[in-house]
């Protein structure tokens, strides 16, 4: 992902106001990067240009070799098939299963496969989050992490090279929180997923290979 | 995994309490719906109910008696000319009058519809025949029918009871029904009828045809062969004239359009709230789908999902219902209002399209819904 001298500001009638200053960063294959910063920073707004959740209103971003810029809405849905978001709220379906949550998501993958298969598929990936017990609960009978988790196996659950992650572990306690870093990390290492993080959970900070600082609209640190 | 998961119905039927309501929703309106169509066709088979009930190729009427609730007669000596005809097996002359019935209990006289035929040629599609035939002429009484309102008293088979102050036999019973305008039908024999009512003339003549005698042709040479004052039409036909005569001549056709429509804007307005409502909240949900990558035509088909299972609960809820009021509607004036297949079937058609149209309106809410707002 290469985003270049991004600008955008957000119109209330006469009270324009811009959020996004010139922003440059690339986030490689296989890298994970953690955005923190202030509230009212403009993160928010970044994630959700780099996740073609917005159209660009200035300079230029690139997703998987594609050009976001003029990008219509059917371009922007393909991107978005690609990315695994992970949300601070899980916005479950009340009515549906853990195993049914994913095979819904999996039917985005195109991929033709037997129930069987699509029920190893969430068994495998559940329990790498140790939420296998719960693979036919609904949300009513889970606790807020697990349903956490479920949203987190959900975006996963079709390989996305990037995973774009909104406060993922605010809802989890510790040993969960770190359960869920070191899938992700696995999936840098291995899959070369790329991740990019919002987060201010310091416990997690040592996990993502770069930490970027954004303050009023830009990005004012790397490290 | 089916192609569209169906999503709709499973958070459809995932709080059943909640689809209860939903369906009673929808149900509203195809109650109204049933109602006002089988008031309707109710009333038009009851106005038609004579034609419907003979048994016979042709009918022979006066040319003026422009629907079944006049009183135009034929010259008798037309049931003659039209027997004469060649292809013509037989025409069975039918009497038909108004008397009073006396009340043996209070007294009162009230009107009641009287028919007289040949007793061994029964002009009328009627439960046993032969029984029928036997009562009238054993008894040289009359025949009551059960359907008839009850406001002409308690009585039973071999009671006498005045008709236009002269006594006559109740000899048996038979099931006919009736309408609108009529409270109650007796049969009697054309003999005894023309006993007490010498100048009685035909109201028509049931015509029979030689086996194998084409219909047409055979009203072009009865028409031929008669005076221009008659009228030869089939059972079918003076019940379809009946019926239009009925939703020409009264406003019943517009008042229960009226009612239909009414019915539906119910129905299509209850069925967008609950639609509008399943949406509303669930909006985030649906925020996440988007932001996944679903299209709006996956969202869209979710929501016209879930409004074909409420056409669907609805409809169902509605007939049950609709059945129930029916009955009750039918006990009480005694006319044939029922559902029947074409009425289940327009009902099942205008539910379906009510509820389309509603999750089509609907669907403009869902596709407010902002993946970009979920962070």
């Amino acid at each position: 992902m290469i985003a270049r001298q991004v600008n955008f500001a957000f119109d209330a009638g006469s009270a324009r106001k811009q959020v996004l200053f010139d922003i440059d960063f690339v986030l490689d294959r296989g890298e994970f990067v953690i955005l923190t910063g202030p509230s009212g920073a403009g993160k928010t707004t970044l994630m959700t240009l780099i996740g073609a959740l917005r159209s660009l209103q200035s300079g230029s971003i690139s997703v998987l070799d594609t050009e976001l810029a003029g990008l219509k809405a059917e371009g922007q849905r393909e991107i978005r098939r690609k990315i695994g978001f992970i949300f601070q709220d899980h916005n479950l379906f009340d009515a549906l299963t853990a195993f049914q949550t994913l095979s819904l998501a999996m039917t985005l993958a195109g991929r033709r496969q037997s129930r069987s298969e699509a029920r190893t598929l969430a068994v495998t990936l559940l329990s790498k989050l140790s939420m296998e017990p719960q693979i036919d609960s609904r949300p009513r009978q889970m606790s807020t992490g697990q349903k956490q988790r479920v949203a987190i196996a959900r975006a996963l659950i079709n390989e996305p090279p990037i995973i774009i992650a909104d406060e993922p572990t605010a809802a989890l306690d510790a040993d969960t929180a770190a359960l869920v870093i070191e899938l992700l990390r696995q999936l840098v290492g291995t899959a070369g997923t790329s991740v990019l993080m919002v987060t201010h959970d310091r416990r997690i900070f040592s996990a993502a290979n770069r930490i970027l600082t954004m303050v009023d609209g830009r990005i004012t640190a790397s490290r | 995994m089916p192609p569209q998961f169906g999503l709709g119905l499973r958070l459809l039927v995932y709080n059943r309490l909640r689809l209860l309501i939903a369906s009673a929703s929808v149900a509203m309106g195809v109650v109204v719906i049933f109602v006002e169509l089988g008031l309707l066709f109710g009333m038009l088979d009851a106005q038609a109910l004579i034609a419907n009930l003979v048994r016979g190729d042709l009918l022979v009427m006066n040319i003026a008696r422009i629907n079944l609730h006049r009183w135009d007669k034929l010259y008798p000596v037309r049931i003659d000319q039209a027997a004469a005809v060649p292809g013509v097996a037989r025409v069975t002359p039918v009497y038909e009058d108004h008397v009073g019935m006396q009340d043996p209990d209070d007294k009162r006289v009230r009107r009641i519809i009287l028919y007289a035929f040949p007793p061994d040629d029964i002009p009328f599609r009627l439960d046993d025949p032969a029984s029928i035939t036997h009562a009238l002429k054993v008894s040289h009484g009359f025949l009551y029918d059960r359907l008839s309102r009850p406001i002409f008293g308690k009585f039973q088979a071999g009671d006498d009871i005045k008709l236009d102050t002269v006594p006559a036999r109740v000899g048996g019973y038979v099931n006919i029904g009736v309408d609108i305008v009529n409270d109650g039908n007796i049969l009697i024999s054309k003999g005894d009828w023309l006993a007490r009512s010498p100048d009685a003339k035909p109201i028509m003549g049931v015509i029979h045809l030689k086996p194998g005698v084409p219909v047409e042709e055979a009203r072009r040479a009865i028409l031929a062969a008669l005076p221009a004052d008659v009228s030869v039409l089939t059972p079918a036909e003076t019940a379809r004239r009946e019926s239009m005569y009925t939703l020409r001549s009264a406003p019943v056709g517009i008042l229960f359009l009226v009612g239909m429509l009414a019915g539906l804007v119910i129905g299509t307005i209850n069925c967008y709230q609950v639609l509008y409502n399943e949406i509303s909240d669930r909006l985030p949900q649906f925020a996440t789908l988007k932001a996944m990558g679903f299209s709006n035509r996956f969202l869209r088909g979710v929501i016209l999902e879930q409004a074909v299972v409420l056409s669907l609960t609805g409809f169902v809820t509605g007939m049950i219902v609709s059945w129930l009021a029916d009955w009750y509607i039918a006990s009480q004036s005694m006319l044939p209002i029922r559902i029947t297949g074409p009425s289940g079937f327009i009902v099942c058609s205008l539910t379906f399209a009510m509820c389309m149209v509603a999750g089509l309106i609907a669907i403009r809410r869902v596709a407010v819904a902002d993946p970009a707002a979920l962070y």
